[in-house]
């Protein structure tokens, strides 16, 4: 995956494991030929494993991936993983939500586990069920769709973006806060595909916009925008959304309620006064269509502390999450109304 | 069969779509399926582009009593276009996938074309007369000044240029969920079916808007998804058998009278596992791509990737036969993984007799294999050696670092983007269809031809 940036958590796991194949100058090729237990095998199985997990990434964020492809290569994974030994080379950062136990990564497939690259934990938690499930759902279409079919939808995804949500929250603040260099960038989410997906996987969408509105130009998160264009924009999401200029959503904004916002973030701002919607706009990046570079990333350095929360622009969320403390600065009463904006901001997403 | 292939088709550079030989080419014009009628008379092909080329045998000509029928084009159509899923959004590509004739009942072709999505009826029909001499319009087909008329006339039917007209008679759409990766035309000449990854409905050729769902292995819960179906066929004369694939290696008969859903399977075909050859991609591998009935009905056609294997209808333990198209290639499985190349699917075919299999495999080499001597053959469809009338050298792939002899190719060597994936072999005679990225080309068994 093309990044200038230093993959995220889960990434860089998975460079760490090809990286260590690479330093035993193994042969890929004869993974035919060794003992399973033999270190060599070992070698081989992680070879095997991290390639296997770059494909299923990779899979999960065309449009249609091929299902005979990603069942393929779950099967693969599902296979090396079997063996519950040697777990200590797949150590979680700290911090980080998921921790599995070796039952649980083997059932990984069958229960619904979150669905969350940031999860920043187990590499195993990426492939969890509704991960399968969205990939395999990708080829329903409406017309020969049952009704078991969207509810099997609906329902992965209502259930899972509370906690998927609240890890990628703790996943992105995490990575915010080491250097912006050496920061490691959130593997895309599972794209925008459909209507019936934007509930879930559109979290981070709909909550960097909310963050244009309503943080402010100074309170702007540089980090988790970069996270979310690229993979808004490096997923191949539907061309409404990439080509949407910054303007274009804010044009039926309240500025009023940003006055009122503005001055709730009064502390946290290093601003004065309050901006206008112009103003506001131009500290807003425009949208890149394909690129995964970012302009932003060395200019906005000062403005990492002063981020808020993505929980909070979470109308699903009923409290913010509890490892983000910037979150505790903004009141709960805002949530209900940052919903209906919310959903005002999406209709106007889809519309256009 | 096996003696030298001589190139039939006298101008190669009109059937591929760029001339020159190292143009490139779009990804539009890389042909996705050939398929021979069932006369072999004609021979279509359809691309990524959604377009269906359909190529003619010329009669052999009495002047020249030596000369073959070559095949030129007959007429070209636009069978699929790009679609949008709105609910979805995603795009449903044109990509022909496959491409199957119906029994001829009357002067016209008809022939069946499927996308991911949608199948299409497709009507070949000539047309060689007009009729003229019409009495109310003229012969651009305004309507006469009555007055000027005063006799009448009955209209003649005068020959004019052939004209091949096509045209979509049904359109079956909207039945499947997943991509469609196989369609069958039953022996029965009323029914088809058509097959994606999780299920397969069973249409009637004049109705639309109804199929019938008679295999359907998506779980209850997608999360438990393991196995996918990768082709179907219909057998070819008992009308209740069907045959299918799927991504674990194993092949299912179905009856379908015992049950309306034929999910229940009557045999399973499947071979155990051999162990000394495991692997992490023991499983990628066992996955069939293609499976063909032979003519006999006898026997089963399977192409996984790296064999091609041969199965017996009474007997489903192992396989007849297991040929090995190119097993040079097992110890390269890792990288073939990387860069995707194990998630090919190649197809296969029989000779019309059933004595002899064909599929391709990597940089553009083809592999025959004799069933009765057992002798197989490796043969290139390049533009170097398929010169009009040339005569096909035989190809050898070795070992990297072991004995070379003059042409032989070492497996380092080979292009892994040049891949044969779709080969047709006509009905009757020795003449095989090969479709090479963009490209096709026909070659013809020497010997035949010079028996005409």
């Amino acid at each position: 995956m093309p990044c200038d940036l230093q993959p995220p958590t889960l990434e860089r796991l998975a460079l760490k494991m090809i990286l260590k194949g690479q330093k035993r100058k193994l042969d890929p090729e004869d993974v035919e030929v060794s003992e399973p237990s033999s270190p060599v095998w070992e070698s081989q199985r992680q070879f095997v494993f991290s390639v296997s997990l770059n494909k299923y990434q990779r899979g999960q964020e065309l449009p249609e991936p091929s299902l005979r492809r990603s069942v393929l290569i779950a099967n693969t994974l599902r296979q090396i993983t079997l063996p519950s030994a040697d777990r200590e080379e797949v150590q979680p950062p700290s911090g980080s939500l998921c921790r599995l136990h070796p039952k649980e990564r083997e059932s990984i497939f069958t229960e619904s586990k979150p669905n969350s690259v940031l999860m920043g934990g187990d590499p195993m938690c990426s492939l969890n069920g509704s991960a399968l499930t969205n990939c395999y759902h990708s080829g329903d279409s409406a017309v020969t769709t049952t009704g078991d079919d969207e509810d099997e939808d609906w329902g992965s995804m209502s259930t899972d973006s509370d906690f998927s949500l609240s890890a990628a929250i703790s996943s992105i603040l995490t990575a915010l806060d080491s250097t912006i260099d050496g920061s490691p960038q959130a593997a895309p989410r599972t794209p925008l595909r459909s209507l019936e997906n934007l509930s879930g996987s559109s979290e981070r969408g709909s909550a960097w916009v909310k963050h244009g509105t309503r943080a402010g130009g100074v309170s702007w998160a540089p980090q988790g925008e970069e996270k979310v264009q690229e993979s808004c924009a490096d997923v191949g999401k539907p061309s409404y959304l990439n080509d949407i200029m910054m303007e274009d959503v804010f044009q039926d904004v309240d500025s009023s309620l940003l006055e009122r916002d503005m001055g709730g973030l009064g502390i946290r701002s290093s601003m004065v006064g309050y901006p206008s919607e112009e103003e506001l706009i131009c500290y807003l990046p425009p949208f890149p269509p394909s690129s995964s570079s970012h302009p932003f990333s060395l200019s906005l350095n000062s403005n990492l502390k002063c981020l808020p929360s993505f929980s909070s622009f979470s109308p699903l969320l009923s409290s913010p999450s509890p490892s983000s403390p910037e979150s505790a600065s903004f009141s709960s009463q805002n949530q209900a109304r940052d919903g209906f904006e919310l959903e005002h901001l999406m209709e106007i997403l889809v519309e256009s | 069969m096996l003696s030298p292939i001589q190139v039939l088709c006298s101008d190669i550079t009109t059937l591929s779509l760029e001339p020159e030989p190292f143009a490139s080419y779009t990804e539009a014009d890389i042909i996705s399926t050939v398929e021979f009628n069932h006369t072999g008379e004609l021979l279509a092909t359809g691309d990524k582009g959604g377009r269906v080329v359909i190529f003619q045998r010329e009669p052999e000509s009495k002047t020249e009593p030596f000369s073959q029928g070559e095949y030129n084009v007959y007429s070209t159509f636009q069978s699929h276009e790009p679609e949008f899923d709105y609910l979805k959004s995603l795009e449903i590509e044109e990509k022909i996938n496959k491409i199957r004739w119906l029994p001829q009942q009357n002067a016209a072709h008809f022939l069946l074309s499927t996308n991911d999505k949608t199948i299409k009826l497709w009507k070949v029909s000539e047309r060689d007369k007009r009729p003229e001499g019409y009495n109310l319009k003229d012969e651009e087909g305004r309507i006469k000044d009555l007055s000027t008329v005063t006799s009448l006339q009955v209209p003649v039917l005068k020959p004019m240029d052939l004209m091949v007209e096509v045209s979509p008679r049904r359109v079956f759409a909207n039945a499947h969920t997943y991509h469609i990766n196989s369609i069958s035309v039953n022996s029965d000449y009323e029914t088809y079916m058509s097959a994606d990854d999780l299920r397969i409905n069973l249409w009637h050729l004049d109705i639309t808007d109804r199929s019938f769902n008679i295999v359907d292995i998506k779980p209850v819960n997608m999360e438990d998804l393991t196995e996918v179906i990768t082709a179907a066929e219909f057998h070819p004369y008992h009308c209740n058998l069907f045959v299918y694939s799927s991504s674990k290696g194993t092949l299912r008969l179905c009856d379908m009278r015992e049950a309306a859903l034929c999910d229940k399977h009557s045999k399973l075909f499947e071979e155990p596992e051999d162990p000394s050859t495991r692997s992490f991609f023991s499983e990628i591998i066992s996955s069939v791509s293609d499976v063909k009935f032979s003519h006999s009905g006898r026997y089963l056609l399977t192409r996984d990737y790296l064999t091609a294997k041969v199965w017996d209808l009474n007997m489903e333990s192992k396989p007849l036969e297991t040929y090995q198209v190119h097993d040079y290639l097992r110890s390269k499985l890792c990288s073939l993984y990387e860069n995707d190349c194990i998630f090919d699917k190649f197809e296969c075919a029989w000779n019309g007799s059933d004595s002899v299999i064909m599929t391709g495999a990597y940089n553009n080499f083809f592999r025959m294999f004799d069933r009765n001597t057992k002798r197989d053959v490796t043969l290139e469809a390049s533009r170097e050696s398929s010169k009009p009338r040339a005569v096909l050298k035989p190809r050898r792939v070795c070992a990297a670092g072991g004995k070379r002899r003059k042409d032989d190719i070492s497996v380092d060597s080979l292009d892994f983007t040049k891949k044969i994936l779709h080969t047709a072999w006509h009905p009757n005679e020795n003449i095989i269809a090969i479709a090479a990225t963009n490209n096709l080309y026909i070659f013809q068994d020497k010997l035949n031809s010079e028996m005409h």
